[in-house]
């Protein structure tokens, strides 16, 4: 989903002389267009990630809408201190575009597994963190960060997934009462989709946007029925199923709720994510082998 | 009111400041005031008030002096003298780092090695943005604060992208936190390292504001931005402060207060 991200950059650039685009040194045969095209707006600031964080606010504040691009690794981790002071703490519109979630490194060892970063930024107040599960999402991204002007960050796997075809922030799709319903975002939603294909019993509800949390479109859910599932390739306490369990907690809401995710860091090799959502079974056949 | 501004009479507000509200960092503070001074007498504060986007940009990176910061500002009439007063006191925006929650103030610092960053991702801005109004952008960084490896990726950015419009205005005080920078990790050759990094590098009196002054013209021949090495003495105009560590932190009595107004007098 990174090529219809960026190809609406593109054209949103065309049309929005506020937008900046920057890179810590990653996209190749992705941003060379923009960087023809638009040479004055357009930076690789290399391998310095601080630098991309804090020149980012330095351009927010001349009035720029500065889209930040690298691996999240990089993006996130290592420059957690810059986002909070220089972004977060100023309200700086800033698009933090980051892309390898989860498993998708698979291969490349635990310090390129994407795994706990959304969790540690969904700490800062004020910070929208968007999860696109789907290319028709992805395409329409763009045009919903930029309307709504604040800082934000996208988590954008390696896929190109047609399922849910819908831009809407929250995808629901019902499944039998009282049974499981199985919460997810990103790649580990494509596994809950597949499962609910060969168990209709099960109902899906995708994310695309994770922070802020539609309170009412996820508690509307979750009420039709008796299990909930939350399925993320993230740390589940601070992810996805630690934040639903804090809305029913706070909502008075009393459910069985359970985390399909990975515990721990790992120095496993898989060739590619499947390996690792078998491992932490949130592969389609584990999800309908263990979930009844 | 640019050129009236006297470093004795913000060193005078400083210490009213600190003594009034039991608040630390005076050395920090008294080092910076010439280098304070010529950044604001370098600018159009009237563009700065009206917040128009051609204004010239002030960054304070070592956010800790933010005492120098808003007596100088209230000197240069960007703060009511009478918000000087409020500082550190509770339930007000006058923090003990620079915030921008206090109106005129660019960007909220603290933690080191951001400020100049920022600083730099706004020249860029306004470099591409093209407007010809001679704005500038200048961040005062510590000495202490280059030991950060932040500050030298925004050193080597700005080079590279000729940032002529930056300029970086190092507090040369040679004490950081607890001790002599020379102590815990040495700085020398200063003058070199950012001459190696493309850098132009001029290395002045920090309490002389007209030699500080004379270094903010951007350079139109080799386009690349300029560093202000500084030579300043932390705790300047204070005798029992000057040089001593331990006013990085240390709080005034009102002997002391009484000691230091009258030396400045």
């Amino acid at each position: 989903m990174r090529k219809q991200i960026i190809d609406a950059i593109y054209n949103q650039m065309e049309v929005d002389e506020r937008i900046f685009f920057l890179i810590g040194d990653m996209g190749i045969n992705l941003v060379e267009k923009i960087e023809q095209k638009f040479p004055k707006r357009f930076v690789n600031v290399g391998i310095a990630e601080q630098n991309l964080i804090s020149v980012s606010a330095g351009l927010a504040n001349a009035g720029f809408r500065p889209i930040a691009y690298t691996i999240s690794n990089f993006l996130i981790h290592r420059c957690f201190e810059q986002i909070r002071n220089d972004i977060v703490l100023h309200h700086y519109p800033v698009t933090l575009l980051g892309t390898s979630a989860g498993f998708d490194n698979s291969p490349l060892a635990p310090t390129h597994h994407i795994i706990d970063e959304w969790g540690a930024l969904r700490s800062f107040p004020g910070m929208d963190i968007y999860s696109p599960s789907s290319v028709k999402y992805a395409e329409s991204i763009l045009t919903k960060v930029l309307a709504r002007n604040r800082p934000a960050y996208i988590r954008v796997p390696k896929g190109e997934f047609a399922s849910p075809n819908s831009e809407d922030d929250i995808v629901y799709l019902k499944g039998a009462a009282n049974k499981v319903l199985l919460v997810s975002y990103g790649t580990a939603a494509q596994d809950c989709l597949r499962a609910q294909e060969k168990n209709p019993d099960f109902g899906c509800l995708i994310l695309n946007q994770l922070v802020p949390l539609d309170r009412k479109g996820v508690l509307t859910a979750l009420n039709d029925y008796g299990q909930i599932v939350v399925v993320e390739d993230h740390f589940g306490a601070t992810g996805l199923y630690g934040m639903i369990c804090e809305l029913c907690a706070s909502s008075g809401v009393l459910k069985q709720i359970t985390s399909r995710s990975p515990d721990d860091y790992t120095f496993e090799v898989g060739k590619s994510n499947a390996y690792f959502h078998k491992k932490y079974r949130f592969d389609t056949e584990s999800l309908l082998a263990d979930l009844k | 009111m640019k050129n009236t501004v006297s470093p004795s009479a913000v060193r005078a507000s400083i210490l009213g400041m600190l003594y009034k509200s039991g608040a630390s960092h005076l050395g920090s503070s008294m080092s910076a005031v010439e280098m304070l001074i010529a950044m604001y007498s370098s600018v159009d504060c009237t563009k700065i008030i009206s917040k128009a986007p051609d204004r010239s940009r002030i960054f304070v990176s070592k956010g800790h002096c933010a005492a120098a910061t808003y007596a100088t500002m209230a000197h240069f009439g960007l703060l009511p003298m009478s918000a000087l007063d409020l500082y550190h006191k509770e339930g007000t925006l006058f923090a003990g780092h620079v915030s921008h929650a206090v109106p005129h103030v660019e960007h909220s610092t603290g933690a080191l090695g951001h400020g100049v960053n920022v600083a730099v991702g706004c020249a860029l801005g306004l470099q591409s943005l093209n407007y010809q109004s001679g704005e500038k952008v200048l961040a005062l960084c510590g000495d202490g604060e280059i030991q950060e490896g932040s500050v030298w990726e925004a050193v080597m950015f700005a080079s590279h992208h000729d940032l002529n419009n930056l300029f970086i205005l190092i507090d040369n005080n040679r004490i950081s936190s607890i001790k002599r920078t020379a102590e815990i990790l040495d700085l020398h050759p200063l003058k070199q390292k950012f001459e190696a990094f493309g850098m132009n590098v001029f290395d002045v009196d920090g309490h002389d504001v007209a030699a500080i002054s004379a270094c903010l013209v951007p350079n139109t021949t080799n386009r690349k931005p300029t560093v202000v090495i500084c030579n300043t003495i932390k705790g300047k105009g204070v005798p029992f402060a000057e040089w001593e560590p331990v006013w990085h932190y240390r709080m005034l009595n009102e002997e002391l207060y009484n000691q230091a107004m009258a030396a400045l007098n």
